[in-house]
């Protein structure tokens, strides 16, 4: 009789804890579901985080993201076949190397800076000053080699005024001294770029406003 | 303190002034500065008086190789226009949090007035 009760009071304590299981499960199914960071639109672009919206490359490339701060926004990459390092990225960056707001200043600066640390002596070889997405913009074209590293790169650069900064788009390739540099890849990065639609007020845009109506 | 650079103009509404603060020497300051056209002062503390004040510096290793304590951390202080410090944090600044912060600050500030 005792072992029974014993068996019948283990019983009892299981169902406890399952029951305490299932209400801890579904807790768990209540929580808020975040939505997805890309979503596809019917205009064949994809909304990323609510925030921009612009043509997704095609398969092969990779998305880099931006989760903890760092030096570009968003950007996508792609290993193509090759020896080491043949590769490309690009990227839409919203703080370019540089402070000046003035786009000729910044451009000069920007020079200076970019592929500074890969050790390639990147030179110039176009400077434009057009309007790109419907903005006040220079393209830069750069590229160079470092025959220690045996490696050459050749980048598009876009600097583009957006209200009071300057934001940029960058496509960077990436070849061992004796491989080929492909055209396909700036062709997917000018899609991107061309195609990309700020979809609300960025922070400094919002701050801005804040400070005019504090009277700041 | 590129990114510092980049956001005068936001500090200058915010009426605040950014300091940079390093145990590096007066002329070592002026070519770091503009390398990078920074446009706005530089601190040369040799003795690390100042990074002692705001807990900035190490009395513990990593010490140079004379076995002296002489390194400074990387550290954000914001001192408010009554000289109290009201915000501290390590390591690289968040430039977004500072902004806000500083428009708490002032927000704050005009209301006391």
């Amino acid at each position: 009789m005792q072992r029974n009760m014993g068996i019948w009071r283990i019983l009892g304590m299981m169902g406890v804890i399952g029951a305490l299981l299932g209400l801890l499960g579904a807790c768990a199914t209540v929580e808020p579901k975040k939505p997805p960071a890309v979503v596809p639109t019917d205009r064949g672009t994809v909304m990323y985080l609510e925030k921009y919206e612009f043509k997704y490359p095609p398969e092969g490339w990779r998305m880099m993201r931006n989760v903890e701060g760092g030096d570009f926004e968003l950007g996508f990459m792609k290993i193509e076949k090759g020896d080491f390092p043949t590769q490309t990225t690009f990227m839409y960056d919203e703080q370019p190397y540089g402070s000046s707001r003035d786009l000729e200043k910044r451009a000069d600066y920007y020079c200076t800076k970019f592929l500074f640390n890969s050790g390639i002596e990147a030179k110039v070889t176009k400077r434009e000053k057009v309007p790109v997405i419907g903005r006040e913009a220079i393209i830069l074209e750069m590229g160079g080699e470092n025959p220690v590293q045996k490696e050459k790169a050749k980048s598009t650069i876009y600097l583009i005024k957006k209200g009071n900064r300057i934001v940029s788009f960058v496509c960077t390739q990436w070849r061992p001294l004796t491989g080929t540099f492909s055209q396909e890849p700036f062709d997917h990065f000018e899609a991107f770029v061309q195609g990309f639609k700020f979809l609300k007020k960025d922070f400094y845009e919002q701050l801005e406003e804040e400070l005019t109506q504090a009277g700041l | 303190m590129e990114a510092h650079n980049r956001d005068l103009y936001l500090y200058k509404r915010l009426n605040a002034q950014v300091l940079g603060v390093s145990m590096d020497d007066p002329v070592t300051n002026k070519h770091f500065a503009k390398s990078l056209d920074l446009q706005f002062p530089l601190i040369s503390n040799v003795l690390p008086w100042m990074g002692m004040k705001y807990g900035a510096y190490s009395p513990t290793p990593p010490f140079r190789p004379d076995g002296t304590s002489n390194w400074f951390g990387r550290r954000t202080v914001i001192i408010d226009k009554n000289s109290i410090v009201r915000y501290i944090k390590d390591g690289s600044p968040e430039n977004q949090e500072i902004l806000m912060f500083l428009l708490k600050l002032e927000k704050e500030f005009r209301g006391k007035k």
